[in-house]
Formats: structure tokens, sequence, C-alpha cells
């Protein structure tokens, strides 16, 4: 069994349509109809007393970024992805300093300096950020392809964490997560051998004893300190239930008190009446837990393994190295954002603010996610369209 | 195989693997544990409080308030989030009239989240506090019972406990009228601990008001005189009732020592017994009315039959002696009453027929049972079963020794006679709410005319030379007889402690009221007739005037 990758000086077919089909994969566009469908029942539940005199305006909203997303996804699923890689500089350059910007003059709102305030629409860089640092980080390790020493790996890891670094003093954790896990799941991808991951995560042992232990001793502060209750609360959730614990715990609540199918939008009272926090944004999933019960859970979760399970399917046809390291970059993101995300909402998680994508209201995650589906989306048309030209058909259906 | 295609399948693992763990945890929250939590989001987003009922309020005969129920708080900290207990202490002491250093101790408790700092604080006062704002106060409503009257009828309508529950007395027996039904609301709040909705799960059903058939100015000029008495006579303690003989109504019932009834815990335990229902003694001459009825009943004798009275009489062992010699050689059965001669009441039951149907007379009237009356703490006395009668007895029971009553039983058995013989429960509650309460029947134990000719011998007692004529009323005939009986201790009587009383009946032929003064071990005098009769003339005399009891 071989996956079809070719080399990526291949020359790019047009990019005009050749014939009129439907060239984006029909199972990832039915989990992407399923769950923004989930996210706008739940966002609607769950919001209606929230916004005085339009108990609709988080739903019209969170409508508006996902119609906006399918019309960029659209878009860039006509795009060969391969000549993206022609712009590997430009692109990290946009990743860097557009996050350099963003610190520079984005204020501070609920303690992050993330957000940049646009007109009628905050955008948080980061978000973006994530699609960036895959296309970029792809386009430079297929360069060292053949080459997988300490080196690359090591380099790779920097280019990678440079980001992390300005994101992290934006005090948004949660993608500085994103992308740690998108930078080594581009090095997994591409075949770093496991003692350089066995001596990374020894460097992050390190680096987490430093962080959590070492520096405040030596009055560094590094984390703050409700970042740091943030991440080590979901260890004792009943004990301090205030603040992170708190909201953990009433998320478990909620998700408990939903039982088998649920308690419906009414009767939903750990919502309605604000116990569960951030209910439109990372609790959404305990929302839908709440209100529709284990059956809901279970169906937003099967949507999310078929979305998966796409993605990696996509990654396994890739016509070239590059696609392939973009699709396994994007889809150990989006399992790492929704397994963190499930994974707070029921408890076994710390809570880091990494959103639910396709699910959770909010627009800069929500485009970030439409465009990962646009670059999975044109790696299939491209590697459908490689293979029936050459007369192959992909393997791993 | 190639290297990313392991890598993939790697990958693949790591999807399913956090899938089934995603999916396990949903499951085990949602359908394993979802009692639980679905419990603890009830505790968290509702909240049930208590609504108190107001406590019916207690009344004398005219409507005047004997108890009554006030709005007060019970003010209750949270230690912890009492941030400056020694400030707060000092805040707090003067406002709620509780002491400084009790009230820091309190708060400087940490073994617990709940201190009551003070209980049944008046409305006002709390309010006062409330407003100081103080952190980690909580204010939770209640009733404060209070007795405008302080020291009226204590031992009567008994306490409240501090949770409101009625402890002795009348507040003890018609608790469950008086206390009505807690109401129950339940409150949604929302996490900011906003009440989003209260909806009231069980109504408030207030007590109901008990209307006594006591009249709060006779109550008072009983208890007046027997503080007289107290002081004059330093007894051990002393009661007075008043009744309406025909229907059994208690007009006043007056124990001393006082007790203040806002304060009953200052008073010592035995001074909080009503002593007209919970002591037991030895009537002595008082019983001897009885005596007499009975043997006119059964016809044994008439009033003019005469009995030879030498000055002792032995029985068994013992020698009896009438408390004077009246050297008269003989009496009738209406001199043995007016002078109280003690070996012709000996003669009169022996006359009746001795031990058996003595016994069953004195069951007859009454003794050995509870009356009924509607206060608790209800004693029996005590009566000698008939086979444990020995040699003696016989000489000791008809002159009121040797058997144990309570003052509320002469009261019963001597209304028989004042009412024309019927014996009938007493009773001081008229009303509960709106509705009266059903009165207790009554049941002849003597025929009209036996009751006539016994309130005619029993004039005689108030009459000149009888041994009670201090307690003739100007104006009215008076009717009654005077008691001193030794009392027993550890089972000898004694020649020191007496109990000196009178029971008694105005108008004499017609009585509208009965009353009786029983006071126990005076000092200075033993005689019912120099203790008791005067204190029993001054209640009874403003008692007539009081009822618009025209004179004869």
């Amino acid at each position: 069994m071989s996956a079809p990758i070719q080399p990526a000086s291949d020359p790019p077919p047009s990019l005009g349509p050749r014939e009129w089909r439907l060239r984006l994969d029909p199972l990832l566009l039915l989990a992407t109809l399923g769950l923004v469908a989930c996210s706008l029942i739940a966002i609607r539940g769950a919001t209606a007393d929230d916004w005085d005199g339009d108990p609709l305006y988080y739903v019209k909203r969170q409508a508006v970024y996902i119609g906006v997303g399918f019309v960029l996804m659209y878009g860039l699923s006509r795009l060969d992805y391969s000549r993206l890689r022609e712009l590997r500089y430009p692109i990290y350059g946009l990743l860097i300093f557009g996050n350099l910007f963003v610190l520079a003059i984005a204020p501070e709102t609920r303690g992050t300096r993330a957000w940049l305030e646009l007109p009628g629409f905050n955008l948080q860089y980061s978000e973006i950020g994530k699609m960036l640092l895959a296309v970029a980080l792809a386009g430079f390790l297929v360069e060292r392809m053949r080459e997988m020493g300490r080196q690359t790996t090591a380099r790779v890891m920097l280019l990678g964490l440079l980001p992390t670094m300005i994101v992290l003093a934006q005090s948004d954790l949660g993608s500085a997560t994103v992308y740690v896990v998108g930078t080594l799941a581009i090095l997994f991808v591409a075949g770093a051998p496991w003692r350089h991951f066995a001596g990374l995560a020894a460097l992050f042992a390190v680096a987490v004893a430093f962080v959590l232990v070492a520096a405040p001793r030596l009055g560094v502060e590094v984390l703050k300190p409700y970042q740091v209750e943030r991440l080590t609360s979901f260890m004792h959730p009943s004990e301090n239930a205030n603040d992170a614990g708190y909201q953990q715990e009433q998320a478990r609540i909620a998700i408990g008190s939903g039982e088998k199918t649920g308690r419906g939008v009414d009767g939903a009272t750990q919502t309605k009446l604000d116990f569960l926090p951030e209910h439109h944004t990372d609790f959404i999933y305990a929302v839908i837990g709440e209100t529709y019960g284990f059956a809901g859970c279970a169906l937003v979760l099967s949507l999310y393994a078929l979305l998966i399970w796409r993605a990696l399917h996509i990654l396994t046809i890739a016509k070239n190295l590059f696609g392939a390291l973009i699709a396994g970059c994007i889809a150990m993101m989006l399992l790492y954002q929704l397994f963190v995300n499930i994974g707070m909402n029921v408890g076994i998680m710390p809570i880091t603010g990494v959103t639910a994508p396709l699910l959770s209201f909010g627009g800069s995650s929500m485009l970030s996610t439409f465009l990962a589906l646009g670059l999975l989306h044109s790696i299939n048309a491209q590697a459908r369209d490689t293979a029936s030209s050459k007369g192959r058909t992909a393997i791993f259906q | 195989m190639h290297l990313i295609d392991r890598r993939i399948g790697f990958i693949f693992a790591v999807f399913l693997a956090l899938l089934a763990i995603g999916a396990t945890r949903a499951a085990w929250l949602g359908v394993v544990r979802a009692d639980d939590l679905e419990r603890a989001a009830a505790v968290q987003q509702e909240d049930d409080i208590t609504i108190p009922a107001q406590r019916g309020s207690i009344k004398d005969a005219n409507g005047i308030d004997l108890g009554v129920s006030e709005p007060a708080m019970d003010i209750a900290a949270t230690p912890r989030l009492v941030n400056d207990a020694t400030k707060v202490a000092a805040e707090l002491a003067p406002i709620i009239d509780r002491d400084e250093t009790k009230i820091l101790s309190s708060l400087a408790r940490r073994d617990t989240q709940f201190v009551y700092l003070g209980r049944g604080i008046p409305a006002t006062r709390a309010e006062r506090a409330r407003k100081l704002g103080i952190p980690g106060l909580e204010f939770i409503p209640r009733y404060r019972r209070e007795y405008p009257r302080d020291w009226m009828a204590s031992q009567l309508l008994g306490y409240v406990g501090t949770d409101g529950n009625g402890l002795r007395g009348l507040e003890y027996t018609f608790d469950k009228q008086l206390a009505g039904t807690d109401g129950e609301r339940r409150m949604v709040k929302d996490a900011m601990g906003e009440p989003l909705e209260i909806r009231d799960t069980k109504p408030v059903e207030p007590g109901k008001d008990v209307t006594l058939t006591l009249e709060a100015d006779l109550q008072d000029q009983a208890e007046e005189v027997l503080a007289e008495v107290g002081e004059k006579w330093k007894p051990k303690g002393a009661t007075a009732i008043v009744m309406d003989p025909h229907s059994g109504a208690i007009l006043a019932l007056a124990n001393w020592p006082r007790v203040n009834a806002n304060e009953p815990d200052k008073a010592p335990e035995e001074v909080n017994v009503n002593r007209a229902v919970g002591t037991n003694y030895e009537p002595g001459s008082t019983f001897k009315a009885f005596t007499v009825a009975a043997a006119l009943e059964e016809g044994k004798v008439t009033p003019d039959t005469s009995f030879p009275i030498g000055s002792v009489l032995m029985y068994a062992d013992r020698e009896l002696r009438d408390s004077e010699d009246h050297g008269m050689g003989s009496m009738t059965v209406s001199e043995i009453v007016k002078y109280s001669s003690n070996i012709g009441a000996v003669k009169i039951a022996r006359a009746l027929g001795g031990a058996k149907p003595f016994d069953r007379w004195i069951h007859r009237f009454g003794f050995g049972k509870r009356t009924g009356v509607d206060l608790p703490g209800e004693e029996r006395g005590q009566v000698l079963a008939l086979e444990d009668y020995s040699g003696a007895t016989m000489g000791n029971l008809p002159i009121g020794q040797g058997i144990n009553v309570t003052p509320m039983q002469m009261m019963a058995a001597y209304a028989a006679i004042a009412n024309g013989g019927i014996l009938r429960a007493p009773h001081i509650v008229d009303k509960v709410g709106t509705t009266p309460t059903k009165k207790p029947a009554g049941k002849r134990i003597l025929r009209e005319s036996t009751a006539a000719s016994v309130r005619k011998m029993l004039e005689g007692v108030t009459g000149e030379g009888g041994t009670a004529s201090g307690a003739h009323i100007e104006g009215y005939t008076t009717a009654g007889k005077t008691g001193t009986a030794e009392k027993a201790i550890n089972g000898k009587y004694s020649e020191e402690f007496y109990v000196a009383s009178f029971v008694g009946f105005a108008p004499a032929n017609n009585p509208k009221l009965l009353a009786a003064v029983i006071v126990d071990e005076p000092e200075g005098d033993i005689y019912g007739g120099q203790v008791a009769a005067p204190a029993w003339k001054q209640i009874v005399n403003f008692a007539l005037g009081y009822k618009k009891i025209r004179p004869e």
C-alpha cells in the first residue's frame, strides 16, 4: 500500500473549472453541515435570553460567519494548494508580523491581547494564524524531507515555537498549544524519528517544570496566575468549586443533568440560569449535553469522528507531500482542539480557552476552521484530478 | 509499508482512542452519574425557605392578649465570612442585647458555617443590625413570643422554646392549634444568586388564637392577694383558683411564687409548675364536706342527726382529738361541719358504713384520677386501695388525711356540691380560633337536695362561731370549709408543716363563684381559717363585684 505522493514540482493543473462537478468531498461536507447545524441549534437555545431585544442575535451572527466561511472554503477548494508552497515565506511573515501587530495594538480584553477590533467584528488573529502556520511549516519541511535529521527537527520546531511565543505573549494559551500540536503533527507526518519526539518531550517536561514551579519562585511570571489555576484545577474540580474549578463542575453538572435524552431548551436550567459559563463558546458541548442529553453528545461526537476520519483519509490520498503535511497538520489540530474542548466540558482536560471547531460561537474560530476545510477539499480535489488523469484510484477509501 | 503509512495509521489509532475516551466520559456523566449531577443542579438552583407561621395569641375571656407573637429575626453568621469579628461583636452587642465576648467566641468558631448570634431579636432591633451591612450575617425571619403582662398567669400559660414549640402550660397543650403551619417557598436562583422565580409551594397557615375563660382582672386580683399571703406567711407555695361552679369555667388560676413568663428560665424548676394541677396535698378538713355529703346522700344521717363527741376517740392505736375541745358532749351533723370536729367526721363515716362505701364515695367525687381539665401536667392524687386499708385508715380518711388530692380535684368536687350535684371536668379554654371548644359533660353524683343540705351546713362555717367566720362577705351569704392538714414527712405526720386551705362559694344558696385558696407550709399560723380564709374573702369579694353579682 502506498500513498500517492507526488514530487511537489509537478506542473499544477489549470485552476479553471474544467468540468462542472462538485469537487468537494461529500462526507466531509456532510460532517461540516451537520456540525454547523448543531452549532446554530445549540446557540439558539443557549443565548435566547442573553441579548436584550433579540433572542436570535448570536444565531444570526453565527449564521453570517458560517456563510462567509462556506464561501471562503469553496473558493479555497477551487485553488491548487500546491501553489501556496512558493508563498511560504510571505505566509510565515504574515503569521509572525500579523501576530506581533496584534500584540502591539490589541487592547486588553478579558486578560488577553489577542483580539483585533475591526468594525463590527473582533478578529482573533491567532486563529487565522493556525492555517498560516500549517501551510508555511509544510512548505519549509518539504524542502528538507530528504534529511530528516536532528537539525531539521530542531529548525522546524523553532519555526513553530516563534509564533507560539508571540501568541503566548498575547495570553492566548489555547492557540499557543494548537501551534505546538500543529508543528509536532507536521514533523510526525514527515517522519521525524521517534527519538526526536522523546527529546522534545523531555524538553517540554523541563519547560513545564520551569514555568509552573521554578519561574514563580524566581519571581518571573511566564503564565498568569489564572492560567496556572485553569491548567491545574481540572485535577480537583469539586474541591474548589469556584473560578476555574467552578466552571468545570458546572459543565459536568450540566452534562449529567441532561441524562440520556436531555432536558429540552426550557428545562436546561444550568444554561438558562447562567450557571454554565461561556455557554455559547467554550462550553457549548455542555449545553448540548444538558439540552439534548447523551444522545446529543453522541451525535456531535459522531459528526466530529466523520470529520476527522475524512481529514485523515484526504491525508492518505494527497497527491504530494506538501498536501499530506498540510492535511496531517490540519487533522491533528482539529483532533486536538475538539478533544481538549470536549475534554474540558466533561472534566478530563484543563480549561485552556480552546474552542470546539465548527460548534462554538465565534467568527475567528469559524473562519479558521473553514479555511482548514477549504485546504482539505483542495487537497482532495487535486488528488482526484491527478488520480483520474493517471488512471489510478485512491486507495484507503 | 512506507513510513508515512505507519504514521497515518498511528494517528488514526490515536484518533480512535481519543474518540472512545470522549464518548465514554460523556456517557459516564450523562448516564451513570446523571442522578447525582441532576441533584447537584437542583441544589444550587433552588432554595427552599420556610415562611414561619405566626403563632396564635392566647387571650382572656374579654380578648385581652396574654401571649402574643411579634415579628422577629434570628441573626446567624457564617464565621469565616465575618471579617473583623471584634468590631462586629462590639457593634452588635448593644443592639441584640447579648454579651460582647459571647458573640466574639461564636464568631471565632471555625468548625461550623452557621452559628446563631441572637435568636428571636425583635424586628425593629434586628432591622438596625441589618442596616449595619455586616457581611457574613444572615437574618432569618421568625416570630418571637411575648407575654405583655410579664408575671401574669405564667405557670398557666407556659412558654415557648427558642424553636417556637410550646414547651409548657397552655402553650404546650394547644401547641398544634396555636402554631399553625409554616409555609414553604421555593426560589429559583441564577448563578449570581438573584431570585428569578418565587413560588409558594406550601401556603402559610397562621396559628389560631386560643381564648380562655380566664378573666385578666380577676387573675390580677387573685395574684395580688396571693402575693400578700406570700409576704405575710412566707409559705413554700400557694394556689388560688376561681371558677364558675355550674360550667366549670376557670376564671382565675394563680400560683405563688410568681414567674416572669418572658424569662421562665430565671425561676427554679419547681416554681414553673402549675401548682393548681401539678401538686398533691392532703386536703384535711376541707374533705369533711364529702364525708357528710356521702352519708346524707345514702340517707344514713340527716343534718340534725346527733353524735356523742368525747374529747378523745381511740381509733386503732391512735388517739383522735378535735383541734379544740368543744365540750358539748354531743354534736349534730351541722355542728360537726361548722366546728370541724374530727371525731364527728369519723363517726359520720362509720355511720355511712365504714371503709367500703367510703372508698366508693372517694372515687365518686373524682379523687384518684385526673379531672380532665384542659391543662397539662395534671396529677392524679393518691388514693389508698381498699385492700391496703389499715386499722387506722378510717380514722384518717374522713378528715382528709391519708389521701392526696390536687387543688383542681377539690374544685371539681366542691363544684358538684355548689351546682346541685353534677361532677364535671373544669375547663379554661373557651374557643380555639372562632370555634367554641367542646365543654365537658357532667355526671350527677348527688341529689339536688343533698347538695343543698351540704351547702346549708357549709354556710355555717363562715357564720358566727364557725371556723372561718373571717371569710364572711358583707351583703352576701358565703359557704365553705377550712382545712388545716398535717403534712406527712417521711411517712409520719409532722407537727410542724401544714397545708392551710379554704374552699368555698358564694352566694351560699345559689352559688355563682367557687374559689379555693391553698397555702403550703405557712409560717406563723397554720390554720386554714386564719391563713387561707381572709385571702379567699378578698378574692371572692372582688370577684362578686367584678362579675356584677347582686348582693342578697
